[in-house]
Order: C-alpha cells, then sequence, then structure tokens
C-alpha cells in the first residue's frame, strides 16, 4: 500500500482521496466521475434464482451436485435468516397472503412469531462470486412496480435485498445490487451456546463451583 | 456470621409476581428462599468482604493490563488467536466494564477467598438489587428483623449511576437467549436500570442480532447498535459465525471483550503468580503446571470454561468427594487447593460479591446441600445487624 512515514514518524494513510464524492453538481452522476469502480453501492451482481435443487440441475447452468450442495447450504441458513414478524398480518403484508407459517414449525427460538415460507433460493451465477446461497422469499407486489402488474412482487433475501428475476419472474436471472446483496447478515450469534444447551439450557447463568 | 430463622413474608409470592420475579421457582424447584437469612457484623461485611473485593477487582485490573498484552497469557487461558484484536483493543481503549460478582468462601473466620470471578455474563442481579432489597424493607416493616438492621447492597442504585456515566446517546441494546427465563429476567432489569439513566434502549433476542456491511451490529429492523449488553458469554461468543466481526465493529460491548481474560478459570493461577500469598487467593496452578503437584492430593479441579458449577470436582486425600460432569473441559483445567465452603445448619453458603463499574457494590448468599453450588443453589437474602 501507499502508507509512509512522515517526517514526525506518524504513520499516514495513503496520499491521495479514498472517495471523492459529489452531491450538488447537477447532471454529474457519481459514474460519470468514473467513481461507479470505487463505491461498491454501485455495483451489481448476476445472480440465479431457484425453487430447489431440482430447478436448478434441469437448467443446467450449474453442475447437478453443486445444485444440491448449495441448495442445502440455503435450507440449513432459513432458521435464522428469514425474518421474522410479530403477527401473522405483518408477515403477509410484507411476503403477500399464504406465504407465511408459525415461526414455531420451523424453529423453537422463533416460537410465537411468524416466518415468510422458504420460496426458492439464490446463488451467483458465477462460484468466483463467492456469494453464499441463501434463501429468498415471496415479496408482496408493490403498488406502481412494473412487475406488479403480472401480480408478481418478486423476492427478497432475508438482508431485504428485493430480487425480480426476467420475463415477470418466470426466469431465474436476475441483477442485483451488490450492496444489498452482501448487505446485513442475521443469525451470526447464539449457535455456540446451543451446543451446550443439553447441561444448561442455553443459559448463561454464573453462578460458582465452590471449592 | 449467622444463618437465622426469620420466617417468610406471607404474600411474597404475590410481591414477587408483581415485581416480575418469575423466575423464583426453577423447572419446579425453590430458587428464592426467605424462611431464613444471613445476618452479618457491619466489620464482617466492610472489613470481610467490601474491601477485600476491592483489592481482588484491583488485581484483576492489574492481571488484565499484563495478559491483554501478552499472547503467551492469552494462549495460555485458550482465547481463540481471533479474538486477540478484540481483547487487546478494547482494553487500550478504555472500554468500560458495567459488573460482574466475586465468589468468595468466607464465614465470617479467616479471609475471605477467592474461588472465580464470574466477570462477564453473572446472573443473580435483580434478586440482589430488588427483590432483596425489597425483602429487607417489607421485613423491617413486619418485625421479622430487628430496627435497625441494614443491608449491603446498593447494586440498584450503582448500576443506574454506571449506566449514565458509560453509554453514548446512540441505542444501547440488550440481548440474550429471549427463551431461557432467568437470562431474560436479568437482562430485562438491567434495560429497566438503563431506562432510568436516560438510555434508549431495545432488547434482541440472540439470533436477530444482524451484521451491517459497515461492521455495525444492529436490530432486525436495522438499527445500528451503539452498545450492546450482551448476557452470552465471550468464548461463545468468539466462536460464532459473527465472532471474527468483533474486533472491526464500531458497537461496544458491556462486557467489554477484554474481560474474557477475568471471566476464566486460567486468572486463578495467574492472580497466585502475581501475587503468591496473597491472603484472599487460595494456590492454584493449570493442570500441566508441574507445580500442581504442591496441592498434594487434595484440591478442586476446574475447566477453563464452565458454568453452574458444571464439570467441576473436589479431590481430597486423594478421595474424589465430587465428580463433577457436564460438557466443559475441551479446553483445559487448573488445579485449586480446597476453601471449605463455611457450613450452616448443614448447607454450604457461598458469599457473591458484586462490582459495579470498579468498585465493590453488593451481596448475594447462595446455598447448596452439595459441595459444589450449582444451579440449584438457593438464594437466601441477608442483613447487617444493628450495631
Amino acid at each position: 500500500m501507499d502508507a509512509t512515514q512522515d517526517i514526525d514518524g506518524s504513520r499516514t494513510r495513503s496520499k491521495r482521496s479514498q472517495t471523492v464524492s459529489l452531491v450538488l453538481i447537477a447532471g454529474a452522476g457519481a459514474a460519470a466521475l468514473g467513481l461507479g469502480s470505487l463505491d461498491p453501492s454501485q455495483r451489481e451482481e448476476d445472480v440465479l434464482v431457484y425453487a430447489d435443487a431440482a430447478a436448478c440441475a434441469a437448467e443446467a447452468i450449474r453442475p447437478a451436485e453443486e445444485c444440491r450442495s448449495e441448495y442445502a447450504v440455503a435450507r440449513a441458513a432459513y432458521p435464522t435468516a428469514a425474518p421474522r414478524y410479530a403477527s401473522l398480518p405483518d408477515c403477509e403484508g410484507h411476503h403477500g397472503p399464504l406465504h407465511c407459517r408459525p415461526g414455531g414449525e420451523v424453529t423453537e427460538q422463533a416460537r410465537d412469531r411468524y416466518l415468510p415460507r422458504m420460496a426458492g433460493y439464490m446463488i451467483g451465477r458465477r462460484a468466483a462470486q463467492g456469494l453464499a446461497p441463501q434463501p429468498v422469499f415471496d415479496h408482496a407486489p408493490s403498488p406502481g412496480h412494473a412487475a406488479a402488474a403480472a401480480g408478481h412482487g418478486g423476492y427478497c433475501t432475508g438482508g431485504g435485498a428485493r430480487i425480480f428475476t426476467g420475463s415477470g419472474g418466470r426466469a431465474s436471472a436476475a441483477r442485483v445490487q451488490t450492496a444489498s446483496l452482501r448487505g446485513t447478515s442475521f443469525g451470526g450469534f447464539g449457535q455456540t451456546g446451543r451446543s451446550f444447551s443439553s447441561a444448561s439450557h442455553g443459559s448463561a447463568h454464573g453462578a460458582s463451583g465452590g471449592g | 456470621m449467622r444463618r437465622v430463622a426469620t420466617g417468610e413474608r406471607p404474600d411474597w409470592r404475590a410481591t414477587a409476581q408483581s415485581h416480575g420475579f418469575v423466575f423464583h421457582t426453577l423447572d419446579g424447584a425453590p430458587y428464592w428462599d426467605e424462611s431464613h437469612a444471613y445476618a452479618f457484623s457491619l466489620a464482617e461485611i466492610e472489613d470481610g468482604i467490601e474491601g477485600p473485593s476491592g483489592d481482588l477487582h484491583a488485581l484483576c485490573l492489574a492481571f488484565a493490563a499484563h495478559a491483554a498484552e501478552d499472547e503467551r497469557i492469552l494462549a495460555r487461558l485458550a482465547i481463540p488467536e481471533t479474538a486477540w484484536d478484540a481483547i487487546r483493543t478494547s482494553w487500550r481503549r478504555g472500554d468500560p466494564s458495567l459488573y460482574g460478582r466475586l465468589d468468595l468462601a468466607y464465614g465470617g473466620t479467616g479471609p475471605a477467598k477467592l474461588l472465580e470471578y464470574n466477570a462477564d455474563t453473572p446472573t443473580a442481579l435483580y434478586e440482589t438489587g430488588v427483590f432483596q432489597w425489597l425483602w429487607l424493607e417489607e421485613s423491617l416493616r413486619g418485625g421479622r428483623l430487628p430496627p435497625g438492621a441494614d443491608q449491603y447492597n446498593a447494586v440498584h442504585e450503582r448500576l443506574i449511576e454506571r449506566f449514565r456515566a458509560v453509554a453514548g446517546p446512540g441505542l444501547l441494546a440488550f440481548t440474550a437467549y429471549a427463551e431461557a427465563p432467568e437470562d431474560r429476567g436479568t437482562v430485562a432489569y438491567l434495560e429497566d436500570c438503563a431506562v432510568q439513566a436516560g438510555c434508549r434502549t431495545a432488547f434482541a433476542d440472540l439470533p436477530d442480532l444482524g451484521l451491517r456491511p459497515d461492521g455495525s451490529l444492529c436490530t432486525r429492523a436495522g438499527e445500528p447498535i451503539e452498545t450492546l449488553f450482551k448476557l452470552y458469554p465471550w468464548e461463545w461468543a468468539f466462536r460464532d459465525a459473527f465472532g471474527e466481526a468483533i474486533g472491526q465493529t464500531p458497537t461496544r460491548f458491556l462486557e467489554p471483550p477484554w474481560k474474557a481474560v477475568l471471566s476464566n478459570k486460567g486468572l486463578l493461577p495467574c492472580l497466585w503468580a502475581l501475587e503468591p500469598g496473597h491472603p484472599n487467593l487460595l494456590p492454584a496452578y493449570f493442570e500441566d503446571d508441574p507445580r500442581a503437584a504442591e496441592l498434594g492430593d487434595s484440591y478442586a479441579r476446574k475447566p477453563l470454561f464452565s458454568r453452574e458449577g458444571a464439570n467441576v470436582s473436589l479431590v481430597r486425600d486423594g478421595a474424589m468427594l465430587v465428580a463433577g460432569d457436564g460438557p466443559y473441559g475441551a479446553e483445559g483445567f487448573v488445579r485449586q487447593g480446597l476453601a471449605d465452603l463455611p457450613t450452616f445448619d448443614g448447607r454450604r453458603a457461598l458469599v457473591g460479591s458484586w462490582i459495579v463499574g470498579d468498585a465493590p457494590a453488593g451481596l448475594c448468599m447462595r446455598e447448596a446441600a452439595g459441595l459444589v453450588t450449582g444451579n440449584d443453589a438457593l438464594f437466601v437474602p441477608h442483613f447487617i445487624e444493628p450495631g
């Protein structure tokens, strides 16, 4: 990197700006200044959405073996990746009628909540994208959106990314903003404690052993 | 120090219910027991417990300063390398701690001996700070305690003061396993204290915590968390999927990552090495240290990480008194000299001495029929006899 030592010995970072943003100059979009390549929020990437491993294998973009293993990864992530709602109307408001279920059917930790059903899963078009397979959920059609006319609201991920696949939802391919795909992830805390739950019910109770 | 029959308040169960103390009975077995109480003299409290607790905590901070900067110590404590940066950074930055509980063997005769430091995720806090306090007030009014009786228990107001001193303007979120009543109750209490301190708060079930692209933790709704109180041990959090994000996140934690070096039984041999012969310490060694032989054939054997007394074994004169079982011990063990818990009416009493911020703040008594104080131990209130 271009880190250098100042005369007084203190460390400085790169000599040029890390980012330059202009928001007030009319007509000068970020891409026009060549910043698209610097700003990850502007990037998009190609993804594929399938209902299950068989649909993936049938299209033959991915080898059938990878379809199965990637589907399994998404399936395993479903209980923690799915958003949780306090009520069925809240859930159906986001995901549409009949697209939600009681959380207790999915995981004991989501009992008393409602989760969207897993509509399918999403993978990067190429393995080199390094995008973890993740479950997707139906999204209720948004009024005014082109796809809504066909009654199709597209999909969404647990992190909130919207995905519209081609041909009004019938095709598998979609382009999605990288920032939303690689956005917030959930369910990353709590697993280790569960593995001790047989002895302590997962409790962090701190009573001590006396000598 | 005495164990005194005081008799129960006839309506204490209803009082507990109306004060949110829903876990006074756990899995059908009693947890809170006020049929009797422990009575202390003021000198026993101040010279026997409060003073030594302040000294022990200060010694622990001195050790944390060494440990945070010494990778050999961190490795000896079986803390994964991926966590070292988080520990070091939080220590150097001076991230404040909220609270902890020193567990002491103390019976009013001879100096208190440190058994361990629950420096990261102690519970029994609400019952100490609120319900035990209420018991004293009502028992004084009901004539079950002598007029002028007091209690060593500033826990509640010290917690509020501490939140006021350390919380920032952003969201202070609280997390635990929502389905564990005792844990949920403890964080609900702490959240209550924080609200009284003027903090903006929220509760998030552990699986509902999110990690944003900028590295901050957030709620399900996506709101960034400035400070996260977690009733979830660091040794588990470090091993979770988000564990490697802890070193870089702008989110601050209560307790801070550096507390991981104290809530580890490896603390015990390290303190003994720093201050051999300290009156409030028991000799202790890592099990694979040849000097462990100096303990002879009487010692307590404790895993580096364990909770609720699990996997703790007691050996006296070569005979196994208690063979602890449980899921812990994979990271190794320490051996500690035996300190008999004082026995009152056939019960073993354990002193839990609370530290809030960096100062001693109160105590709780736990009472067990067996030699190891586990999660089935009773919580018994205490008072200070009028002088």
